[in-house]
């Protein structure tokens, strides 16, 4: 019921922000204008019959993807990162603390209220997507295994920007981090491939490197191109890499979700530690009376 | 009952409280008085569970705070120096989203919101929006929310502070109301004034100890040892005048105050008895008297204090209030 509650007024002022409804126009224009600017490309004033239609439809289907994932990337921080330490800083914290708000609840309010806005972005580019099958080459499945993509990045980008605003006090530092954070996740192994492929210590085997097992990018690719990239390897099982890859995200999903509801109501911790600091202060005490 | 048992906080380097303890009676309105600094909002905090203290303990009705914060958060309406409201919210989703955090079940929620914007005087605010609120009934709203659970106790941290006269005389009246509905009430404040013409206790804390605590009256009277009385007689004030000086226990006598030359203004020491007999022997001196009162408690315990802190002042600014 307390999850509700807070879930509820998330909502409202989310909702109610401007800057919710500037989003979403901006994020769909955004995607709308580069996928018109592609099929215009092709468009050689005669139609599109000089083209393979199913490639065009292919070729803007990844665009669009790709374009959709950066965008998850680039904003689902924005809706988490400042999620519990804007109380702190709109100073309703305390009131939250003073109620009967589990951790379990504050953290669930929080993260479903700011994934929700994420949600309505990827269910506002749905219609965007549906253009792709005019065009034809693409299907169904692979549009859906794209979302699953598209979904767990969320959730674990969501989760991993909530944890850096149960941690650190000030917004301005847990977007940073978060930003930071989410930047090198998504570079990191790229630049230690081209280290590794540089210093000739990169072993090619089948399948692609472990090293790109957890990359975003990787996984998206691999929803329509199942091929050599399709399929990562790990001792002798196969597995395919939008799948390792969601796996691997609902994982850290529940570890930052868990390390959320530690750090975002610090009682128990902070009972703990207090419970040591008077043991010590009884301690020196009883020292200063023997003495 | 509130206990508060020698209760120290430390921030790093810095004492925000020093072996406080106090004892705060049921149904009370209990002021704690201190300049900037002192460790008020510690204190309440601490009561609030909201932050642990380094040493000592404090039980409210005999369960220890730190041990069981659930249980005192659902016995404790805290309201903060600040006022933590959500712009966007109208009064009514505000207090509805408190209710819900508080685990009041939605069937129960309209009669208590309504009863309560009707408590505070905000009913035909329900709909509007908080940022549209003024701030003396923004300051209403957070102490509906801090009542939107039923709490025995009340914590108040310089509610007063901002207020235009009509709404801290609103406040005040709104308090005395919640102590007839049985409630205890905490406040802090710096307006020395309005605490002692609404409090039945109170307590001074400078620089994280505790200077004095207890009944008003007693307190001002344990760091003055003298009571101040105005007497206003018809006419003949130079004999009363004189009458007075003569009398044990009566000193500083001085007539003509605030230009009103029928008024006069006396230190007095003794209890209740004494000062039935000094009335009993101005009157049986055939002095016409108009009035015979103590000065209010309020302008003696401002005097108090701002003769107990004066000269500290230096040391407060190292501690967090």
């Amino acid at each position: 019921m307390t999850f509700l509650a807070l879930l509820t007024k998330e909502l409202r002022l989310r909702m109610r922000r401007e800057r919710t409804v500037w989003v979403i126009i901006a994020y769909i224009l955004l995607m709308g204008l580069l996928g018109w600017f592609f099929i215009s490309s092709f468009n050689n004033g005669y139609g599109y019959n000089t083209y393979n239609l199913s490639s065009v439809g292919t070729q803007l289907y990844t665009l669009l993807a790709e374009i959709q994932l950066f965008l998850i990337l680039f904003i689902t921080p924005a809706f988490t990162a400042t999620a519990v330490n804007g109380e702190r800083e709109r100073q309703t914290y305390d009131l939250l603390l003073c109620s009967r708000l589990s951790s379990f609840s504050l953290v669930s309010g929080k993260l479903v209220a700011g994934l929700a806005n994420a949600l309505l972005l990827i269910a506002a580019s749905a219609p965007l997507f549906s253009l792709v099958f005019f065009f034809g080459g693409v299907s169904p499945t692979q549009v859906l295994t794209a979302l699953l993509v598209f979904v767990v990045t969320t959730f674990m980008v969501g989760t991993f920007g909530l944890f850096c605003s149960t941690v650190f006090k000030r917004p301005s530092i847990s977007t940073a981090v978060a930003y930071m954070c989410g930047l090198l996740w998504l570079t990191m192994p790229l630049v230690i491939y081209f280290i590794l492929l540089v210093s000739n210590s990169l072993r090619f085997g089948p399948g692609q490197p472990l090293l790109f097992i957890w990359n975003p990018i990787v996984a998206l690719i691999s929803t329509y191109s199942p091929g050599t990239i399709g399929l990562v390897t790990i001792g002798k099982v196969h597995m395919i890499s939008w799948v390792a890859y969601s796996v691997l995200c609902a994982i850290a999903t529940v570890v930052f979700f868990l390390l959320s509801m530690l750090t975002a109501k610090p009682h128990p911790i902070n009972r703990l530690r207090m419970r040591l600091i008077r043991k010590k202060a009884d301690a020196e005490q009883k020292v200063t009376v023997t003495a | 009952m509130i206990k508060v048992q020698n209760v120290s906080k430390r921030y790093r380097n810095v004492n925000a409280l020093s072996e406080v303890s106090l004892e705060i009676p049921q149904g009370s309105i209990y002021g704690l008085i201190g300049p900037n600094g002192a460790g008020k909002t510690t204190l309440l905090r601490i009561l609030a569970a909201l932050i642990s203290p380094t040493t000592g303990q404090v039980w409210l009705n005999g369960e220890e705070v730190s041990q069981s914060p659930t249980a005192i958060h659902r016995r404790v309406g805290y309201m903060p120096d600040f006022f933590g409201v959500y712009p966007d919210l109208t009064s009514i989703e505000y207090l509805e989203f408190y209710a819900g955090i508080q685990g009041i079940p939605r069937k129960k929620r309209a009669r208590i919101i309504t009863d309560l914007l009707e408590l505070v005087d905000l009913s035909s605010k329900r709909d509007a929006l908080v940022e549209t609120l003024s701030r003396g009934m923004k300051q209403r709203l957070c102490l509906a929310r801090a009542l939107v659970h039923d709490p025995d106790i009340l914590l108040l941290d310089e509610p007063a502070s901002g207020l235009d006269p009509r709404a801290r005389v609103e406040l005040r009246e709104l308090l005395r109301t919640l102590q007839g509905m049985g409630k205890t009430v905490i406040i802090s404040s710096h307006i020395l004034l309005e605490l002692a013409e609404m409090c039945t206790d109170i307590a001074i804390i400078q620089g994280g100890r505790l200077v004095t605590a207890g009944d008003v009256d007693k307190v001002t009277r344990s760091l003055d040892g003298a009571r101040q009385l105005e007497i206003r007689v018809m006419d003949r004030c130079a004999e009363a005048v004189e009458m007075l000086k003569g009398i044990s226990g009566i000193s500083n006598v001085m007539s003509g105050v605030n230009g009103e030359s029928n008024l006069i203004q006396t230190d007095f020491t003794g209890d209740d008895e004494a000062l039935h007999r000094l009335l009993v022997q101005l009157i049986t001196s055939d002095i016409p008297i108009v009035s015979f009162a103590p000065r209010s408690s309020g302008g003696r315990l401002e005097e108090v204090f701002m003769s107990i802190t004066e000269g500290i002042q230096v040391l407060q600014g190292d501690n967090p209030s």
